[in-house]
């Protein structure tokens, strides 16, 4: 008994230990490297844009065509964190970051019946871009296959949330009284477009300056 | 079905606040360039809000698109950002354009008084009179876009504010549905033309 108590205060000594060397490091990485890679598209500006964007056109498009951004889409993060940590390319450019919040916007707004193998490409190549610029902020202690796990994960939930939301607003087959919510996602589209159109304008702008 | 969707959509509520609650928190953790956004979104926002001849011109262009019914009541939210967003680009590019002041009152004014007459433009006349004001509108914003502290915040700022404003004109504007809605439209488009009288006038150096 006197022995299991003394070896019991040391299991928990040792626990303690332990667990001040954890705490320390989960206060160095604020919410550990996964919550790193998961919190870090959510909290740029860019990201939402892009992402919501890209959710809501592929939901406007239907289920049948939408579903497989379930997989392409993350599967694409992860492709573009890998090559930009590979090739060192980690920036699209302001330009280009416009042109594509124009693109999509333009697309939802002209409510353009993307066939799906162009839509999977559009959003594959979103997402290769944006993950490779997600990587670019890693620091050196960052663990890499959490961070990665973090980050397709959002964008996984991203996606997978814009995708189900749209249909569940526009209700494309409620008639014609419901007529007003597709619109209303279409006028969405417009927004985008317009301020991927005043972002192109600007990045142009301040690279000729 | 609708009973299910509205509870639904009751239990998202939440989540969807909680989900902006933890962006906007975990927003002060993260080493990221981007600088201020909260403040460009806020300028953005407030841009159009603040200058009454804008805020105006925006609601009477919502409720002129209502009276005017189908075609223009959902080509003009689709299509006004982008025309807007055009005139954005020459601002931020500092392409001047003439007389802006003028031309931005004097849009409150022809507005006001085509709610107030419910002139019957064809689509395509009308389509071209917003489509200039627009041009003129979003040069106004777009001249401050590049010394916001955050571009895209503002710009982000400025699109919302203005497609909510136009959301409020066509929501005032579903009011035509009834004969008594029909007038009370007619006399906000002539105070909104009044309005319109007066920036004109302020423009032109008539008035203090």
């Amino acid at each position: 008994m006197k022995l299991g108590f003394g070896r019991v205060s040391m299991v928990a000594a040792m626990l303690f230990a332990q667990a001040q060397g954890a705490d320390a490091h989960i206060i160095a990485s604020r919410l550990g490297d996964f919550y790193t890679g998961a919190l870090h598209p959510l909290t740029d500006l860019q990201d939402l844009i892009l992402w919501t964007a890209m959710g809501v056109l592929a939901g406007s498009l239907g289920a049948a065509k939408g579903r497989w951004l379930v997989l392409v889409f993350p599967l694409g993060l992860l492709a573009g964190l890998v090559l930009g940590r590979i090739s060192g390319l980690v920036s699209t450019g302001p330009a280009v970051d416009a042109g594509m919040i124009l693109l999509l916007g333009l697309l939802l707004a002209a409510a353009a019946r993307l066939p799906t193998t162009l839509l999977c490409m559009v959003a594959f190549g979103l997402a290769m871009a944006r993950g490779a610029v997600n990587g670019s902020d890693l620091a050196p202690e960052t663990d890499r296959i959490l961070f990665a796990a973090g980050l397709a994960s959002a964008g996984y939930a991203a996606i997978t949330l814009t995708m189900a939301l749209t249909p569940a607003f526009s209700r494309p087959d409620a008639g014609a009284s419901m007529a007003w919510r597709g619109i209303a996602v279409r006028a969405f589209g417009g927004w985008i477009a317009a301020i991927g159109l005043m972002m192109v304008g600007f990045a142009l702008a301040s690279h000729s300056l | 079905m609708t009973d299910s969707f509205r509870t639904m959509s009751l239990r998202i509520a939440p989540i969807i606040l909680l989900a902006l609650a933890t962006v906007v928190v975990a927003q002060p953790a993260f080493a990221h360039e981007q600088v201020a956004v909260g403040g460009g979104l806020a300028r953005g926002l407030l841009h159009p809000l603040t200058g009454m001849d804008h805020l105006i011109a925006m609601v009477a262009v919502g409720i002129w698109g209502a009276q005017l019914g189908a075609p223009a009541i959902w080509v003009l939210p689709i299509t006004f950002p982008m025309v807007m967003a055009l005139g954005g680009v020459l601002g931020v590019l500092q392409i001047p354009l003439p007389i802006p002041e003028v031309v931005i009152a004097l849009s409150a004014l022809v507005l006001g008084v085509a709610v107030t007459m419910r002139l019957r433009l064809p689509f395509a006349a009308a389509a071209v009179v917003v489509a200039v004001f627009a041009i003129f509108h979003g040069h106004a914003h777009g001249v401050e876009l590049p010394s916001s502290a955050n571009p895209l915040a503002y710009g982000v700022g400025f699109v919302l504010a203005t497609g909510l404003l136009h959301l409020c004109g066509i929501t005032i504007g579903t009011l035509t549905r009834w004969p008594a809605g029909e007038r009370l439209i007619q006399g906000l488009g002539a105070v909104i033309a009044a309005l319109g009288c007066y920036f004109l006038a302020q423009s032109l150096g008539a008035v203090a």
